[in-house]
C-alpha cells in the first residue's frame, strides 16, 4: 500500500513533474505550535476541498523488539474510539460529513488522513485532535482489529505469490537493520501482540511534538493558523519514547537470492544498492535522484533504449531512488527478462549497459536529463490531495519546508560531473544486493 | 423571637446551602460533559470555513470547421489544459472475433512512434515539454487522454494529431508488443485475485464478448500485423464516435480550433462490432476454481440497472448503505467491525454498456469463509426484504452530497467528468443538479429499488481459495 503511494509520489516528482523558473515548489507557509507541532499549510484555491493530515515521525522501525505490527495494529485502533467519540462514531461522523478518511502506516512514519469539503474541515481537525491523546482501547475492540490486521497480511502479503522472495530480499537486505522487517509484523507477531504493546506504542510517539499537520487545499495561512491553535494549541506535549536506532551497513557486503517459488510464471530481476538518504546527504541525494532519472526512468533512458529497444534482452526496465527515508536509502534497477533470456546473461548486460552509461554521462546529457525532471513541477499546484502527500512525505523524514521548496533548485544545480562521481562511488562502495525469482521448473 | 429568628436563619441557611449543594451535583457533571462532549454539530455551526458552491460553468463548444462537440471548463488557475476522450464502441467488447486483444495492443503502439518520428524521438519531445498523452481499451470504449502546459500547447496537439493520423506501428514495436502480451499472458495467472478476475467474466457472460479474457487472445495477438492496427484507427477512431472533454488554461474559441486541428484529421466515420446486450443467468450458480492461497476470494455479482435507468440513483443510495465504500456500509459493519473476519468487504455498481450489474467481492482466510458467505447473504436478503431506515438513507444521502465537490480535485478529473458527461447524456448543467437529484431521493426510493435488486435468488459467485 505504502509503496505503491511513494511509487505514485515519486513519479509524479520525476517523471511528470514539469517547471518554470525558481519558483517555489508548491508555495507553502510553516509554523509550530508552542507544543511543538508542526504545521504545514499548502493553499490551493481551485476547488473548495481540503486534505488534512496529521503525520506521526514514527513507523515500523520504532517498534519494540518482537513487537513487529504494533505501529500498523496501532493505526487500526485509531479509528476505534476515545472517550468522548467512541466506538464507531469517528467513522459514522466523519462519513455523514463527506469525508473520506484513512491512514497509513509505514516503515519510518504513520499518516492519518481525511479529504473533505472546506466547510467540514474543523470537524475532521476537532476529531484528529481528539484522538491524539484520548485514545480508548477496549479489549474486544483490540481483539477484533487484531484479526481484521491478520487478515489484511493475508490479503495484501501472503496472497501474492512473490512476497515470499521480497520479504526474504528485504531481510536479506537489511540484516540487523529494522528496515529487513515486514510493516505488518509477520503472521506469528500479530497474533501475539497485546494491547498493552499497542498502547505503549500511543504513549510513547502520539505526541504533538512528533507530528506533523498538513492543510491542503481551500484555506488561507491565517484561518489555519486560528484553527490549529484552536484544536490542537491545548495538546500537551508527552516524553516521546526511544526511537529506533540504525545500525551501520557494512560496505563491501555483496550478497544474492536466487528464489523459485509455486504460482510465479514469469522470471524478474532485480538488483540493489544501500545509499545515504537525503537526510544524510543532501547534495548527493539529488546527484542520484538525477542519475536515476538518466540512467532508467522511463523509455527514453539509457537502460531501456539499450537493453529492451537495442538488445531485446529486457522486456522491460526501470532504476529508482527515493531518497526519503529517515535511515538509509536504497537505488534499484528491476527488469522482465525477454523470453529465453537467462538471469544471469541479462544482469551481465546491465552490468555492460551500467558501465556505459555513467562512462557517457556528459555536459548535454544531464542537462536535458534536468529539463526533463523541471519542466512539469508547474502539474504539481494543481491536485492538492497528491501536494499533501508530497510535501508529507518529505516533512516527515525531517525536511524543513525550505529544502522541500526548493527542489527545483537542487535540480538545477547539480553538475554532470558530480552525478558521475556520485554513480562510480554508487556502483563502487555501496553494500549491492542482487535478487532473480524465477518459475519453478514445469510449473509454466 | 431574635434566638428564633436566628434558629430559624440558621436552619434556613443550612436549607440553602443543602440546594446549593444538590444544585452542584447536579449540574457540575452536565457542565463538565458539555465542556468535554463531542459535539459534531455544534463545530460545523460555529466553524469559521463556509460552505462554498463550486464555480463550474460548462460550455459547449462546437469546432467551427468539423462541427466536433466537446465540454469545457474554463479555468486558469495554473497554466495547464487537460483533455480527456473516448471513442464510443472501440473498446475491447468490439475487437474483431480473430483479432481480440488488438484495441489493447493499439493503445501501448499509438506512442510509439510517428511516420516522422520514430518512438524515442517522440518520447524525448514528450518528455522534454512536459507533455502527457496515453491511450487505453476499456471494455466498452477506446479513452486516450491529453496533458500540457499552456506554453507547449501547440507542440502538444500537433503531436497527439500526428500520433492519430500517421502512427509508425514499426515491425519491431509490434513485436515488443507482442513478447510483452505473452509476457503478460503469463503473468496473468500469478496472483489469484487476478485469475478470479479472468474466471469471473468467463463464468458470468460465456461467450459474450464480455466473457473475454481482459488481455485477449494470445494466439489472435500473435498474429497481428501493421495492416490490422492501421485499418483499427481508420475504421474504430472516427469523429462520428469522438466525445471529448476539457479543462484548464484555455478559451471556447481557441479550443474550437484546436478540436478542427487534432481531430479533424480523422476519419468522419467507420464501423465497428454491434456488441449485443448481455443476457446473463443469476440462480445462484457458483464456481469455485480450487488452488492454495493465503485466502480466499469470493466474486458476487447481480443484475443493476444503467446509468439512465429511472432506479439508477435509488439504487445508488441503496447500494451505498449495504456496500458502499467505508467502513460504515452494513456489509463492512457486520462482517467486519463487529466480527473481525475479513479485511475488507464491498458491493458496487459496474456500468458496463451492455450489462449493468450489482458487483461486490469479499476475501478471508478458508476458516472464516462459510460464516463470511453467510453474512453476505442474510445482510443481502434482509436488505432487499427490510430496506433501510430513514436515519441510513439521511446518513447516505449526506455523504454523497457533501463528499461532491472532492472530485473537482484535478483538472485531469475534470476532463474525465466532462467527457463521462456526455457519454452518459446528462446534460450541461449536470454538475450543478447532481446534488439536488440525490436530495429528492426518498427512504421509499430507496427500499423499492432495494426490494428489487437485492434478492439472495438473484445472485452468482465465483470463488477462489481452498474448499
Amino acid at each position: 500500500m505504502r509503496n505503491v503511494l511513494k511509487t505514485i509520489i515519486f513519479v509524479v516528482l520525476f517523471v511528470f513533474c514539469i517547471s518554470s523558473a525558481n519558483a517555489k515548489l508548491f508555495d507553502a507557509s510553516e509554523f509550530y505550535l508552542s507544543n511543538g507541532l508542526r504545521v504545514i499549510v499548502v493553499p490551493n484555491h481551485k476547488a473548495p476541498i481540503v486534505k488534512h493530515m496529521v503525520w506521526y515521525m514514527a513507523g515500523s522501525v520504532d517498534e519494540e523488539a518482537g513487537k513487529g505490527g504494533s505501529a500498523h495494529l496501532l493505526e487500526h485502533l485509531m479509528f476505534r474510539g476515545t472517550k468522548d467519540v467512541p466506538e464507531q462514531s469517528f467513522n459514522n461522523i466523519l462519513e455523514q460529513n463527506g469525508a473520506d478518511s484513512n491512514a497509513f502506516t509505514s516503515l519510518d512514519y504513520t499518516a492519518y488522513h481525511q479529504k473533505l469539503d472546506i466547510s467540514k474541515l474543523e470537524l475532521a481537525m476537532a476529531l484528529e485532535a481528539d484522538r491524539m491523546q484520548n485514545l480508548d482501547i477496549s479489549p474486544e475492540a483490540f481483539a477484533l482489529e487484531r484479526d481484521i490486521v491478520f487478515q489484511e497480511r493475508m490479503q495484501v502479503v501472503e496472497n501474492n505469490p512473490a512476497s515470499p522472495f521480497s520479504e526474504s530480499y528485504r531481510r536479506l537486505m537489511w540484516g540487523e537493520h529494522p528496515y529487513a522487517r515486514p510493516v505488518s509484523g509477520t503472521s506469528e507477531e500479530i497474533k501475539k501482540l497485546g494491547l498493552e504493546d499497542v498502547r505503549r506504542y500511543y504513549e510513547r510517539f502520539y505526541s504533538p511534538d512528533n507530528a506533523v499537520l498538513i492543510l491542503s487545499g481551500d484555506i488561507d495561512v491565517q484561518t489555519a493558523r486560528k484553527l490549529a491553535e484552536k484544536y490542537y494549541g491545548r495538546i500537551e506535549k508527552r516524553p516521546l519514547g526511544v526511537k529506533a536506532s540504525f545500525p551501520q551497513i557494512k560496505s563491501d557486503v555483496k550478497a544474492e537470492l536466487k528464489m523459485t517459488l509455486p504460482h510465479i510464471n514469469a522470471g524478474r530481476i532485480t538488483r540493489s544498492y544501500i545509499t545515504s538518504s537525503y537526510r544524510e546527504n543532501p547534495a548527493q541525494a539529488y546527484n542520484l535522484a538525477v542519475f536515476s532519472r538518466y540512467l532508467g526512468e522511463g523509455d527514453t533512458s539509457e537502460l531501456y533504449k539499450e537493453l529492451v529497444l537495442n538488445k531485446k534482452l529486457a522486456l522491460s526496465i526501470s532504476s529508482g531512488f527515493d531518497y526519503t527515508n529517515r535511515s538509509h536509502s536504497v537505488f534499484s534497477i528491476s527488469a522482465m527478462p525477454a523470453e529465453g533470456v537467462a538471469p544471469e546473461a541479462l544482469n551481465r548486460a546491465i552490468d555492460e549497459a551500467v558501465a556505459r552509461a555513467v562512462n557517457d554521462i556528459s555536459l548535454d546529457r544531464i542537462e536535458k536529463t534536468k529539463r526533463k525532471m523541471l519542466s512539469g513541477l508547474v502539474y504539481l499546484k494543481d491536485n492538492p490531495f497528491e501536494a499533501a502527500d508530497i510535501v508529507g512525505t518529505m516533512a516527515a523524514v525531517g525536511m524543513s519546508l525550505e529544502e522541500i521548496e526548493n527542489h527545483a533548485d537542487m535540480i538545477r544545480r547539480v553538475k554532470y560531473k558530480n552525478v558521475k562521481a556520485a554513480a562510480k562511488k554508487l556502483f563502487e562502495e555501496s553494500p549491492v544486493f542482487s535478487g532473480v525469482l524465477l518459475p519453478q521448473t514445469g510449473d509454466k | 423571637m431574635y434566638r428564633r429568628r436566628r434558629k430559624s436563619s440558621g436552619l434556613f441557611k443550612y436549607l440553602v446551602l443543602l440546594a446549593f449543594i444538590g444544585l452542584i451535583i447536579y449540574i457540575a457533571p452536565q457542565i463538565y460533559a458539555s465542556r468535554f462532549k463531542f459535539n459534531p454539530q455544534q463545530i460545523l455551526d460555529h466553524s469559521v470555513l463556509k460552505e462554498k458552491t463550486f464555480d463550474s460553468k460548462v460550455i459547449e463548444v462546437v469546432s467551427p470547421k468539423n462541427g466536433i462537440k466537446a465540454y469545457l471548463i474554463e479555468d486558469n488557475t495554473n497554466p495547464i489544459i487537460s483533455m480527456s476522450f473516448l471513442f464510443k464502441n472501440a473498446g475491447r467488447a468490439s475487437d474483431d472475433a480473430d483479432k481480440r486483444g488488438i484495441s489493447d495492443i493499439v493503445a501501448a503502439l499509438l506512442l510509439e512512434g510517428t511516420d516522422s518520428m520514430d518512438a524515442t524521438a517522440l518520447k524525448e519531445e514528450m518528455e522534454d515539454r512536459a507533455i502527457g498523452i496515453g491511450f487505453s481499451a476499456g471494455l466498452d470504449d477506446f479513452t486516450g487522454s491529453l496533458i500540457t502546459t499552456s506554453e507547449n500547447q501547440e507542440t502538444a496537439y500537433a503531436l497527439l494529431r500526428d500520433i492519430l493520423s500517421n502512427p509508425r506501428f514499426a515491425d519491431k514495436e509490434l513485436e515488443l508488443a507482442k513478447q510483452r502480451a505473452d509476457n503478460a499472458f503469463l503473468r496473468q495467472k500469478e496472483h489469484p485475485a487476478s485469475v478470479l478476475g479472468v474466471e469471473a467474466a468467463r463464468f458470468i457472460y460465456g461467450s459474450h464478448p464480455y466473457g473475454r479474457n481482459p488481455l485477449g487472445d494470445r494466439d489472435d495477438i500473435m498474429r497481428l500485423k501493421r495492416d490490422d492496427l492501421l485499418d483499427f484507427v481508420r475504421s474504430r477512431l472516427t469523429r462520428n464516435n469522438l466525445i471529448v472533454g476539457v479543462a484548464g488554461d484555455i478559451s471556447p474559441e481557441k479550443l474550437g480550433l484546436v478540436l478542427d486541428e487534432i481531430f479533424g484529421v480523422l476519419q468522419k466515420s467507420g464501423s465497428t462490432n454491434f456488441v449485443r446486450q448481455a443476457d446473463v443467468t443469476f440462480n445462484r450458480r457458483t464456481k469455485n476454481i480450487s488452488r492454495r492461497t493465503g485466502q480466499n476470494i469470493s466474486v458476487f455479482a447481480a443484475p443493476g440497472v444503467a446509468r439512465s435507468d429511472k432506479n439508477f440513483y435509488p439504487l445508488f443510495v441503496a447500494n451505498h448503505i449495504l456496500g458502499g465504500s467505508g467502513l460504515n456500509s452494513r456489509l463492512s459493519v457486520a462482517a467486519r467491525e463487529k466480527e473481525g473476519l475479513t479485511y475488507s468487504i464491498y458491493s458496487y455498481m459496474s456500468l458496463a454498456d451492455k450489462s449493468p450489474l450489482l458487483q461486490g467481492s469479499f476475501s478471508s482466510t478458508k476458516e472464516n469463509f462459510a460464516e463470511l458467505t453467510g453474512i453476505l447473504n442474510r445482510e443481502w436478503q434482509r436488505f432487499g426484504a427490510e430496506g433501510a431506515t430513514e436515519e441510513e438513507v439521511e446518513k447516505a444521502k449526506n455523504y454523497l452530497v457533501s463528499s461532491y465537490n472532492l472530485r473537482f480535485s484535478s483538472i485531469s478529473n475534470l476532463a474525465d467528468i466532462l467527457m463521462y458527461m456526455q457519454k452518459e447524456n446528462l446534460g450541461l448543467d449536470f454538475l450543478q443538479t447532481r446534488n439536488d437529484k440525490i436530495r429528492k431521493i426518498t427512504k421509499d426510493d430507496v427500499n423499492k429499488a432495494a426490494a428489487k435488486y437485492f434478492r439472495p435468488e438473484n445472485m452468482l459467485f465465483v470463488n477462489i481459495g481452498e474448499f
